[in-house]
């Protein structure tokens, strides 16, 4: 297949990601304004004091809630045409801004994670599998499966009590900037990042364990130490070479999963990047939050996801066959 | 095959791995060890762990107990609230109300605004026009639909005509709602609110921080006692908790109910507890069973109260089994406490007089959002099965309790609520339905005895005449049961055991208690 092929193929995959984009859109629009809950009402009625009725009738009329939904929503498309994803509900903010200020920090949180879990994973997944059915094997093991089957909020928590309520190592959540900060802003991402590589890492040690048993009983391993290469430049270079492509493909799909997959971790410990953020948006029924957020988020997941696509077509032209 | 290489890289393994990771993982833990203490005590700075980030600071807006307190630093009204309760004068330096139609402001004449204008009787007319205006989101809008008009007598001197008598007047012009701004900034931009607090805003870092210094020319000698400022927001109640526990925040708001004893027993904290707020039932008066008070008061007759302070608030709260007046009030009539206790026989009685000897079938409106409404949906669930009332719960997320609450999609419903002051014509908001559909109050009761003696209250001055006149509303609601109060629920901050002048202000004030952030000083 020519270079018109591969074309036609990448215009078509993009082409689907958009319409992908436009229809998550609709369905957040149109599920949000759908549930109950009024957002002027729970905007106004703090502590549980009723606001007049005026006020919330006032409110809604300057947040163009008064509109018919169909106005309300070819307004919001209008908005997004020209890249404008509109002000908060709660203060005006505009949701854009405070999305390209959280997000960095949502990656960030996951590029740490995923660095803590590589560190971890990869060598013990190895040293697991070199151990095989030994006692170091099935103690790991052992580890890892409890390590995914334990919910984020529960190692967070536990970590909170333990590190910072009780030795008083680190504090108990929260952020300061690396411009203002450098080491106070590394503290603080520590245990978010723990939090997550745990279960991250389990991943990766699994998956690791297997693959690399598994290009043990390749024959050319058998040949390359055959040839009288050493134990160590055989694991090393080839080995563990090999492990690596399926384990990184594995890590690259779980990062699309952990932008949303935050939102309890950077809830626990107060981080401010976009997930936790969105907990908030949701309760108080901030509908350009909402929408800002979870357009960002499947927008990018979308395009995680074509960008593997494509580049499997790039590597195995047989794909854009199917 | 069997050459599964199990010992094939023994050289290289054991050491490095083991080693490697040991290396890493030491890292991690012991990193922050080394530089100590994460997070101490900031000289100088009170930080103040909030319960949620204000979703907004406007001053007449009601965005809940977090951005109240906030706009106490930055903002203030005529009068306010001292520590023990007590009206005392803000920007007002006195007060005459010649008859309860009138209210004449004198000014002090060291009050400004942190633009460095002095705050004048024309910044009062404007602000408090805005609460009142056709545009305006304002909480007290309604209420302030009594004045007649402002007039500025000179300018330390205002003047305020109501439509009518309303001694009650005076806690509006004291609520956390009716702050004064500059009315010059505010012509130059209808949404750039400067006020006359006794801190000035330094950064803000949304949903995360809030950060402020002592305004120098805040008009109480020698206050605030703390330089700077900052509220951090803690969401999650144990995180909230941890962050004290941890030495990262001074106070903390909203200390959860199941925390109270173990930072109670903590030699370097301290806890402040008041009965705050109160949890209570209401009805949907208009349709199904509870349209018959015989069924509400069987109803009453039924919650076993210590049950409820137990299990949704850890044994922290105090049982209310008549309308929501507190004890310290001079308006608290001790023959009225407990009218409501468990008492089968009469509520069995009561459903029989009423045609439902077996019972029947009603569902609860709660919100399992808030584990405090939760668990006292589900111990009434419990004590009314005693009584072969078969409750169903609908718990939904708060957001969808409110909309359920005010279309009125409920039999009965749990909620728990403070009103706006320390006055019994509070009870208004829950009384008298006649405001409008609300998620706080029962769904179509109106009873014109009540609203009767309510708009007298309003007008009487004399303290003993309004008494008597608030003790036949009561004896009226405890016979028509609109509301079903349960229980009185605690309300706690805490501080660092070097924290003084903090306090938890009584009642309904609790909410503003931010009044004293002013007097606090660390160490």
């Amino acid at each position: 297949m020519g270079g018109g092929g591969l074309t036609t193929y990448v215009a078509r995959r993009v082409l689907i990601a958009l319409g992908l984009v436009y229809i998550v859109t609709t369905i957040v629009f149109l599920v949000l304004h759908v549930i109950p809950g009024d957002p002027a009402m729970l905007l106004l009625s703090g502590g549980g004091v009723d606001p007049s009725a005026e006020a919330v009738a006032e409110l809604r009329r300057k947040l163009g809630l008064d509109q018919p939904i169909f106005t309300q929503y070819i307004d919001y498309l209008a908005g997004l045409l020209q890249g404008d994803l509109g002000n908060s509900f709660q203060d005006d903010h505009p949701v854009a801004a405070e999305i390209a200020k959280r997000l960095p920090r949502t990656i960030e949180l996951i590029l740490a994670a995923a660095l803590l879990s590589v560190l971890t994973g990869l060598p013990l997944g190895t040293l697991a599998a070199l151990r095989q059915g030994g006692i170091t094997d099935r103690s790991l093991s052992l580890v890892a499966g409890l390590m995914l089957s334990v919910p984020v909020f529960v190692t967070g928590t536990l970590l909170v009590l333990v590190f910072a309520q009780k030795l008083q190592w680190v504090p108990a959540g929260g952020f300061v900037e690396w411009s203002r900060d450098p080491i106070r802003h590394l503290i603080h991402l520590l245990m978010p990042a723990v939090t997550i590589a745990m279960g991250l890492s389990a991943v990766i040690f699994r998956m690791m364990r297997t693959t690399v048993l598994e290009t043990l009983q390749q024959e050319w391993v058998r040949t390359a130490r055959a040839k009288g290469l050493s134990g160590r430049s055989v694991l090393l270079r080839h080995v563990v070479r090999n492990a690596l492509g399926p384990v990184l493909t594995v890590l690259g799909l779980h990062m699309g999963t952990l932008l949303g997959g935050t939102v309890l971790v950077e809830y626990v410990f107060n981080w401010p990047g976009l997930s936790g953020f969105l907990v908030v948006a949701v309760e108080t029924r901030d509908y350009p939050e909402v929408q800002g957020i979870v357009l960002v988020i499947s927008f990018l997941f979308i395009l995680l996801n074509l960008l593997v696509d494509l580049l499997y077509s790039v590597l195995d032209p047989r794909i854009r066959l199917e | 095959m069997s050459d599964k290489p199990k010992t094939f890289y023994d050289d290289l393994s054991r050491r490095h791995m083991l080693g490697g990771m040991a290396a890493l993982g030491g890292a991690v833990l012991v990193g922050p060890g080394l530089i100590g203490r994460a997070q101490a005590k900031t000289p100088g700075t009170l930080v103040f762990g909030l319960s949620s980030y204000p979703p907004g600071i406007k001053p007449w807006e009601n965005k809940g107990t977090a951005s109240s307190t906030v706009k106490l630093q930055l903002f203030r009204g005529l009068l306010g609230y001292g520590p023990d309760g007590g009206l005392q004068p803000e920007l007002a330096e006195s007060w005459e109300i010649p008859d309860a139609q009138t209210y004449i402001i004198q000014l002090r004449d060291n009050a400004y605004f942190h633009n460095g204008d002095p705050v004048t009787a024309e910044d009062v007319k404007v602000s408090l026009e805005a609460i009142a205006a056709e545009d305006s989101t304002a909480h007290l809008r309604s209420r302030f639909g009594v004045v007649e008009s402002i007039e500025i007598v000179d300018p330390k001197t205002v003047r305020i005509n109501l439509k009518e008598p309303q001694v009650t007047f005076i806690y509006l012009l004291a609520s956390v709602h009716s702050h004064i701004v500059s009315a010059k900034e505010l012509a130059k931009d209808p949404n750039n609110f400067v006020g006359a607090g006794p801190y000035r805003m330094v950064e803000v870092e949304r949903g995360t921080r809030i950060e402020m210094e002592a305004f120098d020319k805040y008009y109480k000698a020698g206050l605030p006692k703390t330089k700077n400022l900052r509220f951090d927001a803690y969401k999650d109640e144990n995180l909230r908790v941890a962050a004290l526990e941890a030495g990262d925040v001074d106070v903390i708001e909203y200390v959860p109910w199941q925390s109270m004893d173990s930072i109670g027993a903590n030699s370097k904290l301290n806890l402040d507890v008041v009965d705050g707020p109160f949890m209570y039932l209401l009805f949907n008066t208009e349709a199904g069973p509870f349209t018959d008070p015989r069924l509400r008061q069987a109803v009453a007759y039924a919650v076993q109260r210590q049950d409820v302070i137990a299990a949704a608030f850890f044994g922290r709260g105090n049982l209310l089994g008549a309308m929501p007046i507190p004890k310290g009030s001079e308006y608290h009539e001790p023959s009225f406490e407990g009218h409501w206790k468990r008492d089968l026989e009469k509520a069995k009685a009561l459903l029989a007089e009423a045609g439902f000897p077996d019972g029947f079938q009603a569902t609860l409106l709660s919100t399992a959002q808030y584990g405090m409404h939760k668990d006292t949906a589900e111990v009434v669930q419990q004590n009314l099965a005693d009584i072969g009332i078969q409750v169903k719960l609908n718990l939904p997320d708060w957001a969808t309790r409110v909309s359920l609450g005010n279309r009125g999609q409920y039999d009965f419903a749990v909620m728990g609520s403070a009103g706006d002051f320390n006055d019994p014509d509070a009870l208004t908001n829950f009384l008298d339905g006649t405001r409008g559909n609300s998620y706080v109050r029962s769904l179509g009761f109106a009873d014109d005895e009540i609203n009767g003696l309510l708009a007298e209250g309003r007008q009487e001055l004399d303290p003993a005449k309004r008494k008597a006149i608030y003790d036949k509303v009561h004896a009226r609601a405890l016979e028509l049961a609109p509301i079903v109060p349960i229980n009185w629920r605690a309300q706690g901050y805490a501080t660092q055991a070097y924290v003084s002048g903090f306090k938890n202000m009584p009642g309904f004030l609790t909410f503003y208690s931010g009044y004293t952030i002013e007097n606090t000083a660390i160490e």
